[in-house]
Formats: structure tokens, C-alpha cells, sequence
């Protein structure tokens, strides 16, 4: 449904998105994750038609969105990360705009803004004007917007931005059954949780660039059974790695620094919760101070931090 | 581009408040200068005089100034000094004129007098005619003694009882005097061919030439705020929403004009109809008057439009707008009609858009007949329209849709 292949985007010297390529098949949500100012939506933008790529193609349901954008058009749906309702006319108005919009017409458009609305969960608030509603609902409606027309391709920017747990929850109900019902969906978040929660295959980028790809699964075996160890305190740069080198020679075959500061450092190791007293002692002996420790588990959030040596939402 | 139309047409009624106040304001000005101006008043004016002479001449020269149709524009009220300059600076008379004592004897005399005008520099008309008035009088004064040095000089001498026969005698010299130079100031006339003149149209009153210029701000002030609506739509999303569906823009563009000519035809619509009905005009010429402004009309919004789509943020397109907004209402007719403004301001208030839709407007509305717009006029818009969306459309195209 979704190819996009050596896709970059330059702003003058700067680069935006570098040379990344994915696809996504029908009924799958396709997950693009990375922080802010990765260009998650620099690709968006770009698939969407808003900005011409400097380079590289994307196509969906095979129509080139360049070549022929019209049609590629037809069959995308956009809920942008800013809201996009007109505030000023009623829910059930919104929704039937923008399906005239794309060519719904008569009792099918009637049917489907129905659709639309019990979805969304604002059927009994149909008649009001969006100023009147919460964050959420407004939410819930730009949703309803960018899919009233049936399109074979949603792209989700960041939609739980601003969104109260309970909101959120039903958006991504609402992902699901839009991805049941066959559609593509390019969902961007920098929230790990709702990535592994929704996605079926991932895409995570840093500076405009692919760093990993796969399913959810696969990402996961990346980082194979390693616990992610985060120290805060005061810590001598060589020292501590002539120190945590020991530890390797010492049997800690898996032990690795992910990055090292002079008030922080990020370890991996499988099992790290057994070998904490070694650690502390090691890094006590090189002359370390230990204020703060963290201990996670293997899951997104710590492998992006093992691809990129910081954290995602940084 | 329907469904576009009724979308803006729906949001337009959520804010029927902007809409009040486009009709509201052109009403109560033109309300009030339709109190003040009446359909059929004349401007009046009062001139002060102070006589410390309260000789016969003075006394002709304060008839003077009211004599035939003069008295329709002035009135003479006497006065003293102080209360004649203070009302004066306070804006209550066209002017004041001092005759000083002995102005009377001077004259006689052939002595050097001064007469003291002071006018009131608020009003430009009828203080310009108490001037012109008084000049004329002092050349008459000059001619009068060229003329009859003579008889002035007898008068002079008189005692205050003339014998019969020495007025006779110089009654007889004046009468001869005047039959004498009679030839030379009205010489006969040669040959005369009397045509009849064609039937003239009355001159409209003034209050009706004040209403195309009401109505075009009703139209401006609608114009430029729903030009304003491409801002909100950009602030909303709406229009980037908008980029993303197929082949839209063209029809959205359409709509939103198709949507402007009904707001606009509506507000000035309800204003023309207050007015032919104030005025008493020939509702034969509504249906022309109310599409001729209402396709001016979306010429002015597509134009304002595309003046505001240049800016980098709502504010400053807001306040940019509303700064070219009142010096065209001023130079095309709004505050003051073009038929009464000075010759090279008028040419400059015809050569302003507005002016240029109330100037054609005035013509149709005072014409005999209805439809009197030329051919000309309604390429000048269609052209006006056409530009003014193009621009628009440019301006989507270019990145404003997109930010």
C-alpha cells in the first residue's frame, strides 16, 4: 500500500530526512518512531503531498505521490498533529465536508459519517460546534476527519499528543479498527508504549535516518535478553572505562557502555540486577561517585537508547 | 465549489454579530448625516457683524450680504467684538465683519479705511462666499466714486436741509451718468436666437448622493472581513487539511467567492433596500444596483484577500487591512460624496476602487432609467474579480496553504 524508497529531504544544508525507505501492506499499522525533530513528520509531509522530496520516491496503493498525486491523494487520509476542524460549523458538518471533499456524496456519505461518529464516540454531540468540546473530543473529531473517506492509507502524526489518558485510549481503539478494516496505517509517536501497544512493523529514526526496522519482535531480540543500567553521579572518563573493561575481562562478557559522561553513564547487560554490587564497586574503585541508578528492562524505549545513546524523548 | 459555499455559508451564520456591525455602522452614519443633511436643505451660514460706524452705508453694506438669493445662504446677525470672535472660534458663524467708526466718512472722503473680515477656518464654502461678497463690495465702492466723485462731493458739502431744486439737479446728473455708460456696461444684444433649453433632471439632494457611499462601506467593511476568513481557516488547519485532498483548491476558491457575493449581496442588499425605500427611488433599479455591487463586491474581497494572504501573520494582515480600509472609505466617497469634493480629490476618489463601484452606483441611481452601467464597468470588474482571485489562488499555491 505504502512504498516509500531512498526518501530524503533537504532544507538548504540541512537534512531533514536521509535517504529512508519502508513499506506497509494493507491492514497493518506501520509504526515511524523517533524524538522530536527526527522527521517523522518531514516523511508524513512528504508522502502527503505538503513538501516535494528533495530526493527518492513514495508511492501509495502504487501511485506515484509526485507523478501522480491526484490519485495518491484519493487514497490517504491525513490526521495531522495540529488540530484541523472548522470550529465553527458542527461535528457532524466537519465530517461531511471533508467527505464531499473526496467525492462521498448521497446516502453513502450519510452512512458513513454515522459510521464515523458512533466511532469516534460523538454521535450524542453531533450538533455541537467543536469550540464547544474537550481536547479529547476535538481530537477524536480531527480523527473522524481524515477518515470519513474510507482511505486505504491513514497517516496518523502524532495523534495523542495533548490527548488525556482515556481519549487515548479510545484513538487507538479507533486505530485498530481502522487497520481491521483493511486500511494501512503510518502511525508517528515518540512514545514507545504506543508503539508496541498498535504497531505491527516499526521504523525507528534519529537525525533523519533509519536506525532499525523490523516487528516489534524482531527490535526486541536486537537487544537480546540486556537490561539497560543508568548511573548519575561524578564519574572520571577514563577510570570508570578502564574499570568497566575490567569487568569484561573479569567474565561480564555482554557488559557494554552505551555512553559515558563525566556525571553519567549507561550500561547494558543481561541480568544486570546480580551484578550491581560488582559495578558499584568497580566504578567505586575508579574514583566514581554514585548519586542515581536506574534499571530497566529490555523493551523500545532501551533499545533506542542502545542504538543512539540517549533517550527518546530527549 | 457548492459544497464549499454552504460550508462558508454555515460557519457565516455562527457570526451574525460581524455581520450586524457591517450594516449597523454605514447605517448610523448615513442615519446621521441623512439627519443632518435633510433631502432638500441648503448649507447656511451667519455672518457676525460689528458696526461702530451705524452710518447709512454701513447699513447698506449689512443688506448687502443678504440681498436675492444670498439671504437663502446668509444671515447677518449684529454683534460686539468679544462675542463676535468667540463665537467665531467656537464654530457657531461663517464669519465676522468689523466696520470700524468713521468707515462711512472716510468713504465719502476717498480716505484709506480698513474693514476687518475674520472667517471661520472650519468651513471652507460659505466663508469662500462672504469673502468674494465683501471684495465685490469694495470694487463697487471704488467704481461708485469713479463715477460719481461729483455728486459725493456735493452730498458732502450739504447742509442738513438741500433745497428742492439741489436735488433735482443732481438727480438729473445721476440719471444722465447712468444712461450714459448704460451702453457700455449692457450693450444691446444683435441678434438673439432664443433656444429652448432641454428638460434638466432636478439635482439630486445631497443626503441621496451620500447613499452609494453608506453602501459601499457596508460592502467594504463586508468585504474585508470575510477576506479575513482565509487566515482563520489557515490558523484552524483547515486549509492545510485542504491541500491534502485531491484537486480541491480550484472549487474551494470558487466557493468561498460564490460565498462572499451572497454575504455581500445580503449586507449591502438590506442597505440599498433602506435606502430606495428612505429616498424614494425606482426599484426598477434595485436588481441592477444589487448585482452591481455584489460582483464589485467580491472583486473588493478577492482583492483584500490577497493583500492580507501576503502577510506573515493574521495580526499584521488584520492591521494592514484596516489601515487601507479607511483612507479608501475617505477618497471614495464614504464620509463625503464625490460630487461634492473638491475637482483633483473627486478624480482621485473615482480613480479608488470603491469610488469607482459608488461613482457608477450615483449614476445609476439618479439616472432616469435603470441599467446605465456601461459595458466598460462591468469588464472592470469582471477583470478586478479575476485578477484578485487569481492572486488568491497563487498564493495557496505558493506555500500559504501549507504553513
Amino acid at each position: 500500500m505504502l512504498k516509500v524508497k531512498e526518501l530524503s529531504k533537504n532544507y538548504g544544508d540541512l537534512v531533514a530526512v536521509d535517504r529512508i525507505s519502508f513499506n506497509a501492506d494493507k491492514g497493518q499499522v506501520f509504526g515511524l518512531l523517533g524524538p522530536n525533530g527526527a522527521g517523522k513528520s518531514t516523511i508524513i509531509n512528504c508522502i502527503s503531498g505538503l513538501l516535494q522530496p528533495t530526493s527518492g520516491h513514495a508511492s501509495v496503493a502504487g501511485h506515484d505521490v509526485v507523478a501522480d498525486g491526484k490519485a495518491a491523494r484519493q487514497n490517504l487520509g491525513v490526521v495531522p498533529q495540529e488540530l484541523a476542524l472548522y470550529e465553527d460549523l458542527p461535528a457532524i458538518e466537519n465530517l461531511r465536508y471533508w467527505g464531499k471533499a473526496y467525492g462521498m456524496r448521497g446516502a453513502e456519505l450519510e452512512s458513513r459519517v454515522s459510521n464515523v461518529l458512533e466511532t469516534i464516540g460523538l454521535g450524542d454531540r453531533a450538533k455541537d460546534l467543536p469550540k464547544s468540546y474537550s481536547g479529547g473530543m476535538k481530537r477524536r473529531l480531527n480523527f473522524g476527519c481524515g477518515i470519513v473517506h474510507k482511505p486505504n492509507l491513514i497517516l496518523l502524526d502524532e495523534p495523542t499528543v495533548g490527548v488525556d489518558p482515556q481519549s487515548r485510549s479510545r484513538l487507538f481503539d479507533m486505530v485498530e479498527a481502522e487497520r481491521d478494516a483493511g486500511a494501512c496505517i503510518l502511525y508517528t509517536t515518540h512514545y514507545m508504549e504506543e508503539a508496541e501497544r498498535l504497531c505491527d512493523s516499526l521504523a525507528i529514526i534519529d537525525h533523519g535516518k533509519l536506525i532499525a526496522q523490523g516487528t516489534v519482535d524482531e527490535l526486541r531480540s536486537k537487544l537480546g535478553a540486556r537490561d539497560v543500567l543508568q548511573l548519575s553521579g561524578s564519574f572520571p572518563i577514563k577510570a570508570i572505562r578502564d574499570a568497566i573493561d575490567g569487568l569484561v575481562e573479569r567474565g561480564n562478557h555482554d557488559l557494554e557502555i552505551i555512553s559515558q559522561e563525566e556525571s553519567s553513564v549507561t550500561l547494558s547487560l543481561s541480568q544486570a540486577s546480580q551484578h550491581l554490587p560488582a559495578i558499584f564497586d568497580a566504578l567505586s574503585s575508579a574514583g566514581g561517585t554514585v548519586t542515581e541508578t536506574s534499571l530497566r528492562s529490555p523493551n523500545l524505549e532501551t533499545l533506542f537508547l542502545l542504538l543512539t545513546g540517549k533517550e527518546l524523548r530527549e | 465549489m457548492l459544497t464549499s459555499l454552504r460550508k462558508d455559508l454555515a460557519r457565516r451564520r455562527q457570526d451574525l454579530l460581524s455581520a450586524f456591525i457591517w450594516i449597523a455602522i454605514p447605517l448610523l452614519i448615513g442615519g446621521l448625516i441623512t439627519a443632518m443633511m435633510g433631502n432638500d436643505v441648503k448649507p447656511h451660514g451667519v455672518l457676525l457683524m460689528v458696526d461702530q460706524d451705524e452710518s447709512i452705508l454701513s447699513e447698506l453694506i449689512a443688506g448687502a450680504y443678504t440681498a436675492g438669493e444670498l439671504g437663502e445662504l446668509i444671515s447677518v446677525e449684529k454683534t460686539t467684538i468679544e462675542d463676535g470672535i468667540e463665537r467665531v472660534n467656537d464654530g457657531e458663524a461663517s464669519a465676522l465683519l468689523i466696520i470700524p467708526e468713521g468707515f462711512g466718512a472716510a468713504f465719502l472722503n476717498s480716505e484709506p479705511v480698513t474693514l476687518t473680515l475674520k472667517t471661520n477656518p472650519s468651513q471652507t464654502i460659505l466663508p469662500g462666499i462672504i469673502t468674494s461678497v465683501t471684495e465685490i463690495l469694495l470694487d463697487a465702492g471704488f467704481y461708485a466714486h469713479q463715477l460719481f466723485g461729483d455728486e459725493i462731493e456735493t452730498i458732502k458739502n450739504l447742509d442738513d436741509s438741500p433745497a428742492d431744486a439741489v436735488v433735482a439737479a443732481m438727480a438729473v446728473d445721476i440719471q444722465n451718468k447712468i444712461e450714459s455708460v448704460t451702453p457700455h456696461l449692457f450693450p444691446p444684444i444683435i441678434d438673439i436666437e432664443i433656444v429652448a433649453p432641454p428638460p434638466t433632471e432636478p439635482a439630486p439632494p445631497l443626503a441621496l448622493l451620500f447613499l452609494p457611499g453608506i453602501i459601499l462601506m457596508a460592502v467594504m467593511f463586508a468585504a474585508n472581513g470575510i477576506a479575513g476568513d482565509w487566515w482563520r481557516e489557515r490558523e484552524q488547519g483547515t486549509l492545510r487539511r485542504l491541500v491534502y485532498a485531491p484537486g480541491q483548491l480550484g472549487a474551494f476558491i470558487a466557493g468561498k467567492a460564490l460565498a462572499a457575493a451572497v454575504i455581500i449581496g445580503l449586507v449591502g442588499g438590506l442597505t440599498l433596500v433602506l435606502g430606495f425605500l428612505y429616498h424614494g427611488i425606482s426599484w426598477a433599479k434595485l436588481p441592477s444596483s444589487l448585482i452591481w455591487i455584489s460582483v464589485s463586491g467580491v472583486g473588493l474581497f478577492a482583492w483584500f484577500a490577497a493583500l492580507q494572504m501576503l502577510f506573515s501573520n493574521q495580526r499584521t494582515a488584520n492591521v494592514i487591512s484596516s489601515m487601507l480600509l479607511f483612507p479608501l472609505l475617505m477618497a471614495g466617497g464614504s464620509f463625503f460624496p464625490l460630487a461634492v469634493l473638491p475637482g483633483w480629490i473627486a478624480v482621485i476618489g473615482r480613480a479608488s476602487p470603491n469610488g469607482f463601484v459608488a461613482d457608477r452606483l450615483t449614476q445609476e441611481i439618479t439616472a432616469a432609467g435603470a441599467w446605465s452601467f456601461a459595458l466598460s464597468d462591468w469588464l472592470t470588474v469582471a477583470a478586478a474579480v479575476v485578477t484578485g482571485l487569481s492572486l488568491c489562488a497563487w498564493r495557496l499555491g505558493s506555500g500559504f496553504a501549507r504553513a
